[in-house]
């Protein structure tokens, strides 16, 4: 137990310094890139509305004072929950972010589960029948999704399915003025195309690196015992495979939730979902670089998060798991 | 086989490359960015208008026009021919970017080990938890938008799978009799990092970079999306950012649209599938092998 601990804390101790960077680097990067950090850091639209504003904002935010000072008083700002305030929509940028999150967590949950139960089961049988035919048709399948820009395959789907068949709505969340359960499955409908754009993305990263462990261990000793005890295949498969596969997926699965959040982001786009990647799409527009900072603040702490959570649930699955060994 | 593609496959042996034994994802993989190849050299040539050239505006498909025209009349065909020319040359300059400082943070990190080690992989670790297409953006909105600039981004921020290829690598290289030969003969680390530990690392390196070329071209692709791209350059990305934001895609003119998006997937699966090929060739060795 004692050795868990050590593990755990030396992984709080790695991610903490993460979040770390990520925020002195959102302090940093504005004050470093050519030309007047203060257009970055109160956005452009205020910058050229009247320079009495512009004296003002810079006095209020404590931008005339030295870059340490400053460096405090945002560290203050951020413990205290304050991302700034965004020009372009009117409001602090934590409330504008807490708002459109959410929406974006409704795409990305359903998204990462089936694409991880698609990947694991179908990278498995693939993996374990390497080179039949069934393996050679999936494997060209996902090699050409892989190859796909996210948000391309969105469209050809909006294209196809919305477009001309008719059968999912063009775009948004909800059509609006519906109460209840009727607005439930209205979201329901909106959501199906882009969670299936998303899951098929989430798919296609599981099955390689599935197939690729399964290939792997197959060749392992204690497969061959499995057979030769007379088990059969698909036991051998799903019991003593599988089982030995599966745990470094834990990681991969969380490593791989900072893709999926990216592909959520342009796949949103093209729904006009109206969530993170919209938003992240309207600041880049607009150059509203508070809001920018703050979504990518968002953003990068709950990957971290998720990968944390891997990490600690890879330490209760796994106990070989030693804290004293440095890796 | 003729005597010229023998003497192909001599100095592609050196990646990895065995052409007795090409299989088939590595060869049409080959061909197909041979085609991109092509059409991005002789775009001049292919091309029937100059791309740049405004002319009528939303023309339909028609022999005139093979893709019809865009919002402000440029013939799309002729800025799909000259797009693989921007495409490729982002894919391979962000991947050579990345590979090199991938490879020297691989080379020191795992030749030095110790103390210049632990902290080279934990900067490696931290960077890969950092998600990186949010932090492209903030870093590309930032700077004025130009293609070199995504170029030293991606280049900056995707040099970490290819530091631990490296780094593992190294580790094993460095307790070979040859280098301990090497090194018995008064060789300085210098000296033996680039003139023995390198040359054996070219085929690990080979296959990160191929992989990265077709994570660049994607990533060149999403940033322009966004809205961050060199518009002063036609890249497949752009063409679908002014498709998907001047029109094209509310109005379902597919011909805008559709191609740039074909184009990019089929030059990425070129290089996917020459790096997933010699990855499964390695493996059947490997399997081979150890039976």
């Amino acid at each position: 137990m004692t050795d868990r601990t050590g593990y755990l804390a030396r992984q709080v101790l790695r991610y903490s310094i993460s979040l770390f960077i990520i925020v002195t680097l959102i302090f940093l990067i504005p004050r470093m890139m050519p030309g007047d950090p203060f257009v970055s850091l109160l956005g452009e639209e205020v910058y050229y509305r009247s320079p009495e504003l512009v004296t003002e904002l810079k006095a209020q935010y404590g931008l005339d004072r030295p870059l340490p000072e400053q460096y405090l008083s945002y560290l203050q700002n951020l413990v205290q929950g304050n991302l700034g305030y965004s020009f372009h929509y009117s409001q602090p940028v934590w409330d504008v972010i807490a708002y459109k999150m959410k929406w974006t967590i409704v795409l990305l949950i359903p998204a990462v589960i089936l694409g991880a139960i698609l990947g694991i089961v179908v990278g498995a049988v693939a993996g374990w029948r390497r080179g039949c035919g069934l393996d050679t048709g999936v494997t060209s399948l996902f090699l050409f999704i892989y190859s796909m820009p996210h948000y391309w395959l969105a469209m050809l789907f909006v294209l196809i399915f919305a477009f001309y068949l008719g059968l999912f709505p063009l775009s948004g969340i909800t059509g609006g003025g519906l109460e209840g359960v009727q607005k439930l499955r209205d979201v329901l409908w909106h959501m199906a195309l882009p969670v299936f754009v998303l899951t098929l993305f989430g798919t296609t990263y599981n099955y390689f690196i599935m197939r690729s462990s399964v290939v792997q261990i197959a060749s392992e000793g204690f497969v061959l015992t499995a057979r030769a005890k007379g088990l059969a295949e698909i036991d051998v498969l799903f019991r003593h495979v599988l089982r030995n596969a599966m745990l470094p997926l834990v990681t991969v699965i969380a490593l791989d939730f900072g893709f999926m959040v990216s592909g959520a982001l342009l796949v949103e786009i093209v729904f006009s979902w109206g969530g993170m990647g919209t938003l992240v799409y309207d600041a880049v527009l607009a150059r509203d670089y508070p809001l920018l900072h703050g979504s990518f603040l968002v953003i990068a702490a709950c990957v971290l998060v998720a990968n944390f959570l891997a990490d600690v649930l890879y330490a209760v699955l796994d106990p070989r798991i030693k804290g004293d060994e440095t890796a | 086989m003729s005597e010229f593609a023998r003497r192909c496959a001599g100095s592609l042996d050196l990646v990895g490359l065995h052409a007795r034994r090409l299989s088939w994802p590595v060869l049409f993989g080959l061909l197909l960015l041979a085609l991109f190849l092509m059409l991005a050299i002789f775009a001049p040539f292919i091309a029937p208008y100059d791309p740049w050239e405004p002319g009528r505006p939303f023309l339909l498909p028609s022999t005139v026009h093979p893709l019809g025209t865009n919002d402000i009349g440029q013939d799309i065909f002729s800025e799909l021919v000259f797009g693989a020319r921007i495409s490729l040359f982002v894919g391979f300059f962000a991947a050579f970017v990345s590979v090199a400082i991938g490879t020297l943070v691989g080379l020191f990190s795992g030749y030095l080990r110790g103390a210049a080690d632990e902290v080279l992989m934990g900067v490696t670790d931290i960077i890969l938890i950092i998600p990186a297409l949010p932090l492209m953006i903030i870093l590309t909105a930032h700077t004025s938008p130009s293609i070199w600039n995504i170029i030293i981004v991606i280049g900056a921020l995707w040099w970490c799978s290819t530091a631990r290829v490296v780094r593992s690598r190294v580790l094993q290289l460095r307790e070979m009799p040859f280098v301990e030969a090497a090194r018995s003969l008064g060789a300085g680390d210098i000296y033996i990092v680039f003139r023995h530990i390198l040359p054996n690392t070219l085929q690990v390196i080979m296959a990160k970079f191929i992989l990265v070329v077709a994570g660049a071209m994607l990533t060149e692709a999403s940033l322009s999306f966004l809205g961050l791209g060199d518009p002063l350059q036609k890249s497949w990305g752009m063409m679908l950012s002014y498709a998907f934001s001047r029109g094209g895609f509310i109005n379902g003119y597919w011909w805008w649209y559709l191609p740039p998006g074909i184009c990019i997937s089929l030059a990425v699966l070129s290089f996917v599938l020459i790096g997933f090929g010699l990855e499964e060739q390695d493996r059947g060795e490997m399997n081979a092998n150890r039976l």
